[in-house]
């Protein structure tokens, strides 16, 4: 098998959009706009909360309980971006009305819908890095 | 157009960079250290951590059995509404992040699929994720979704 060793893929035309061949063969899709630009896992009891692991965010921001603003790295280029997460246990995590280039803010909820802290929570994003 | 004739271009201390095939192909092995230009092009990112690293899509009425997947080798039906997803190739540890979501119901209607309520992990580990799907009760589902980000050992 031959390969293809490189550091860093730039596109010829637009530095930012590469196309990549899709499974089927039969279409081109853009490698940018697939790869998720940030994820994180935490623990959200901790009195301070910090990310266990994480690619692309830089801190939490305690706001409450069940409630945190995750802040990025490096920002994404407008809030139209999609936001995925989860929690352990019968709890979950939802979205709240503060989503920003640079951070996007969380809450968690157990099964009654109130707000709690959450040991094991885990946010995703998709979009547009600047 | 000239044509440049060569099976390996390599650096002057010899080491082969890169190798062409008898058709003229090339198939990408990317190291974990390649970086992408962004999309609005003002930084670069590591591009293996973007990378989903397994996501399934299956059902659990009647049997349960995936529909589609990357990077899982089987799924174990637990109890009701309770499954064990279980990687191919495993994980680095078990700090990694994903989504799952459930319509919570054993008809093909999303009825209950924009309720948060309606499912979440059971627990992580290098080789495997659960996935519980609830509502008032754990329920076997037909549409049960997920995918992780992390890293991969």
């Amino acid at each position: 098998m031959a390969t293809l060793k490189t550091n860093t893929l730039t596109g010829t035309s637009t530095a930012g959009s590469i196309a990549v061949t899709g499974e089927g063969n039969s279409t081109t899709t853009n490698l940018q706009q697939g790869l998720t630009k940030c994820w994180c896992k935490f623990n959200g009891e901790d009195s301070t909360p910090s990310f266990s692991d994480s690619f692309n965010m830089a801190s939490i921001t305690d706001e409450g309980t069940g409630d945190y603003t995750i802040n990025i790295s490096n920002d994404m280029a407008n809030d139209d971006y999609s936001c995925t997460h989860h929690g352990i246990n019968r709890t979950f995590l939802e979205n709240a009305d503060q989503v920003l280039v640079g951070s996007v803010r969380i809450v968690g909820r157990n099964q009654a819908g109130n707000a709690t802290d959450i040991n094991e929570a885990g946010v995703q994003i998709c979009g547009d890095l600047a | 157009m000239s044509n440049l004739l060569v099976q390996n271009i390599k650096h002057t201390n010899n080491t082969s960079a890169q190798t062409i095939d008898s058709s003229g192909r090339t198939t990408a092995v990317l190291n974990n250290d390649t970086t992408y230009r962004s999309d609005g092009g003002a930084v670069t990112q590591n591009m293996v951590q973007g990378l989903c690293k397994c996501w399934v899509n299956y059902t659990c009425i009647s049997t349960t059995a995936e529909r589609d997947s990357f990077n899982v080798s089987s799924l174990t039906d637990i109890t009701t509404g309770q499954t064990t997803v279980n990687i191919n190739n495993n994980m680095a540890n078990d700090d990694y992040s994903g989504y799952y979501y459930t319509n919570t119901d054993s008809n093909t209607a999303y009825t209950n699929f924009a309720n948060t309520h309606a499912g979440g992990f059971g627990s992580f580990e290098t080789g495997l994720f659960k996935h519980n799907s609830y509502s008032s009760t754990d329920i076997d589902a037909f549409q049960n979704l997920s995918g992780i980000f992390g890293d991969l050992a």
